[in-house]
């Protein structure tokens, strides 16, 4: 047979096609794992906790572990036995480590935790809840960045006034420990019933800069937008009370809080407390329309309960709140 | 239904449909033609059930007498990897009593002769010839609008491209030898120039195929043939910033062999299409499996959702579409578990083998076709499957046999389909289905047919069927495909040909299925129907 030079051509190009033309991905397989979705359960290794004691502040963490045949859902949720305070983690894996359960001491929900034993719970929902226990104790709290204002654990002594100028508020006004504080053992209450002089007002209390050992609050930044204030609110969804929360620049430069001369600025809507339980408030200082130049001379906070007559019945009700760990964190709200 | 206390539905319906073709040719070299439709629903209260509208439109010529162009409707089809309207499942040798209502079905979707897609666009195309090597050049591109925007965040679609299609002269005279080469470029984009969107797709398939004329002499042929490409898919955000970028390549080369005294062609390719390959043009399925039902959407007690069947497939229109989906369209296993996609279907690699006989004196021709292929990428396991597929029809014309003046006809299909996996008890696949079609066509005085026929469906044992969120990235596995299934489509009728191409058919058809792990919702449809087909 006698073929043309050029023929030679395709079977060269069949073979650079062919080798080319071969080569694919293979390194993972298509979606999830089928053992995964329809594999029946084993538990491999049991919950392991890294340490029976941790030290949070002294940058300590607690590492769990747990192997699985397959991945799945899993909860881990540690509970303060003397605070409430409640971490919950949650992931999809076949195993725990430390990639995916590691505490750093932080909580939940508040509270936050005490120097106090706490209950762990590895938990497969998908499983019939199948849970597994341990306990880890805490001797030593996490320290949360920021500067701290005041978290009610000490007297304040002659930095707080408290102004009851209507005689409205209970004798139970002031630093408290008859219930779980946010964060330590105190918090301070305001309690009490506009029913005096009906005039939504029911009573103040102005904390002085000087609480902090400064005259002026010492802020981690005076830019607004990036310096955040953080508190923890109790309410006890008693639906007709507010609380307002003030912020006082010196107008006067007296490094005192003069009420009158002295220049305040709040956030707008305030804080309805028609929930139940502590929650987390936080925001930038730049919402109050504050300036760099007048956060450099905060020379206290005021709190304010109020009692929303428009919604009250009558006779009304009474109104309370609490108020515990005030900070004040640069870049971002504080992180729990 | 057995066991089923409720009364048993019926639905009425029916429909005169007139397309009327106007052409007009206002000069030698241009010529336009539009298509008009006129439907009367019955029942409609003289006039309220009545619609018009225009099927098609075009408008075709040459410039120069060079360049052929043609703009509006038209069929397009390239190759099985970039532009291609593949097969239906559920059929391989459809038996004429099931073919009108197919016939139907094809001529409502467009579905034009050769899997060509209809599009809408502009075309144009030229030859050239050659005195020295090259034999002959054709060139074609074209551009088609697939989608319209909504101008907040769909953007219009198009899908364009061309071909160069290579003739070599012959090398050799005494062998025939012979080269055909084709560059194929198919191009679906988005454009997000216009309204809001900011988001779109770009999906390109470039293939080279050859058909190489080793031999071709009196009594013998052999072709070498194949294709190969590779396909990009780029999902772009904010208009230009590439946030999905997938590329995958496949070959398929292969013999045929023609026995030209004993009218036998044998064929064999390998097939390589990787699992990313995306091809939107040719990847497109003609059933959307999760299309709802025009007859009976629900049955049961429990009001389920029916699922699709040979009843469906074999005359439901609104279950068919040819418009192009940009994500791999669901499938039924039990039909089409090797290539749900045609030849495109990416995730296989193996052998397909092909055995045609068609002897010149018509009375029997038969052919057998089938694959033997793997995985190349697991889905939710390592473990890759096995198909193991063949595909048997056969068309005996008595008539010719016996030298008798009346047709008397017997076609035969049958399919046979595996798929297995091994691995850990939950990984294993073993998935097994029959597909089995007879017809008759009886010729009992002129013109006068008779026609029965049945196509049967077994299946049983156990798959998953990836769900797809988009492109063909796996998204889950629902719940395993159980099967142990009965489907069973009879039909008997009598047809009457005026003459090619117009006729009037009287039938009556029947449809049962059954599966054993649900025996309380197997159940049975009936219809009777007339059917008139004028094409004038």
């Amino acid at each position: 047979m006698k073929y043309n030079n050029r023929f030679y051509l395709f079977p060269l190009l069949c073979l650079f096609l062919v080798l080319t033309a071969c080569e694919h991905d293979t390194d993972q397989f298509d979606g999830p794992g089928l053992v995964d979705r329809f594999g029946e359960f084993q538990l491999l290794e049991g919950l392991t906790i890294s340490r029976a004691t941790v030290d949070f502040s002294a940058g300590e963490t607690v590492i769990f572990g747990a192997r699985f045949n397959k991945r799945l859902n899993f909860t881990l949720r540690i509970t303060g036995m003397e605070s409430g305070s409640v971490k919950t983690i949650q992931g999809f894996d076949n195993e725990l480590n430390a990639n995916n359960a590691v505490w750093s001491g932080g909580t939940t929900m508040l509270p936050l935790f005490k120097r106090e034993m706490c209950q762990v719970e590895l938990i497969i929902p998908d499983e019939n809840n199948l849970t597994l226990t341990g306990m880890v104790e805490i001797v030593g709290t996490k320290s949360y960045e920021g500067s701290l204002f005041t978290d009610f654990e000490t007297p304040l002594g002659a930095n707080l006034f408290t102004g009851n100028f209507e005689f409205e508020l209970t004798n139970r006004t002031g630093r408290q420990n008859d219930m779980p504080a946010a964060q330590g053992d105190w918090y301070f209450l305001f309690e009490g019933t506009d029913n005096v002089v009906p005039n939504f007002f029911v009573g103040l209390a102005d904390i002085s800069a000087r609480v902090t050992g400064e005259t002026y609050i010492p802020f981690p930044t005076t830019v607004p937008e990036d310096l955040y204030f953080n508190a923890f609110i109790y309410a006890d969804g008693g639906p007709h009370g507010i609380a307002v929360i003030q912020f006082v620049y010196d107008l006067n430069n007296t490094g005192l809080f003069e009420d009158g001369q002295d220049q305040t600025f709040q956030l707008a809507g305030d804080y309805p407390l028609d929930f139940t339980g502590w929650r987390q408030i936080s925001h930038p200082m730049s919402d109050l329309g504050i300036t760099q130049a007048q956060l450099s001379k905060m020379v206290g906070i005021r709190l304010l309960l109020i009692s929303n007559m428009n919604s009250q019945p009558s006779p009304p009700l009474k109104v309370d709140y609490g108020i515990d760990f005030i900070t004040f964190t640069a870049g971002g709200p504080l992180e729990l | 239904m057995d066991n089923n206390p409720e009364k048993v539905d019926r639905v009425t319906d029916g429909e005169f449909l007139l397309d009327l073709a106007i052409n007009a040719t206002p000069n030698e070299k241009s010529e336009v033609q539009a298509i008009l439709r006129l439907r009367n629903e019955f029942g409609g209260f003289f006039g309220a059930g009545q619609s018009i509208e225009v099927r098609e439109l075009w408008a075709r010529g040459i410039i120069a007498d060079i360049v052929r162009y043609r703009v509006g409707d038209m069929d397009m089809v390239m190759t099985p990897f970039t532009l291609f309207n593949p097969d239906e499942e559920g059929m391989v040798n459809n038996p004429s009593i099931f073919q009108p209502q197919k016939d139907l079905i094809y001529y409502e979707q467009f579905y034009a002769e050769g899997n060509q897609r209809r599009l809408q666009g502009a075309k144009v195309d030229m030859g050239l010839n050659f005195s020295k090597g090259l034999k002959s050049a054709d060139v074609m591109a074209f551009i088609s609008r697939i989608r319209g925007a909504d101008f907040f965040t769909t953007p219009t679609r198009f899908v364009g491209g061309g071909s160069v299609d290579l003739l070599s002269n012959t090398f050799n005279d005494s062998l025939g030898l012979k080269a055909d080469l084709g560059l194929n470029l198919a191009y679906t984009w988005d454009d997000l120039t216009v309204g809001e969107a900011n988001s779109g797709i770009r999906n390109a398939v470039t293939t080279i195929d050859f058909d190489v004329t080793i031999l071709e002499q009196s009594k013998m042929g052999l072709h070498l043939r194949g294709e190969v490409g590779r396909s990009n898919l780029n999902v772009l955000e904010e208009d230009s910033i590439s946030v999905y970028k997938i590329d995958d390549t496949f070959l398929e080369v292969g013999a045929a062999l023609e026995l030209k005294p004993q009218h036998l062609t044998l064929s064999v390719s390998y097939v390589d299409v990787g699992p990313d390959f995306f091809s939107i043009g040719a990847q497109s399925k003609r059933i959307g499996f999760d299309r709802p039902k025009s007859y009976f959407n629900r049955v049961g007690a429990d009001n389920m959702v029916r699922m699709p069947g040979l009843f469906d497939i074999s005359r439901d229109r609104s279950m068919y579409t040819f418009q192009l989906s940009d994500r791999l369209m669901n499938y039924d296993p039990r039909l089409s578990n090797t290539s749900p996609y045609g030849r495109a279907t990416p995730n296989r690699q193996g052998l397909r083998f092909g055995l045609d006989w068609k002897p010149a004196d018509e009375r029997i021709e038969a052919s057998v076709t089938g694959a033997v292929l793997n995985e190349i990428r697991g889905q939710g396991t390592n473990e890759l499957k096995s198909f193991n597929l063949i595909r048997a029809m056969a068309n005996v014309n008595f008539d010719k046999m016996i030298d008798w003046k009346n047709k008397l006809r017997l076609t035969l299909g049958y399919q046979y389909e595996n798929t297995s996996r091994s691995g850990l008890e939950v990984e294993k696949v073993d998935l097994n289905s029959n597909l089995l079609e007879i017809g008759l066509e009886a010729e009992l005085f002129a013109n006068f047919e008779l026609l029965a026929g049945g196509t049967f469906l077994t299946s049983n044992g156990r798959d998953y069927i990836p769900l797809i969120e988009t492109f063909n990235v796996v998204k889950d596995f629902p719940d395993p495909f159980v099967s142990d299934d009965t489907e069973a489509l009879l039909g008997a009728g009598l047809r009457y040909n005026f003459k090619k191409d117009t006729y009037v058919t009287f039938q009556y058809q029947n449809y049962s299925f059954a599966r054993k792990t649900d025996p309380n919702n197997d159940y049975t449809l009936s219809q009777v129907f007339v059917l008139y087909t004028m094409n004038f």
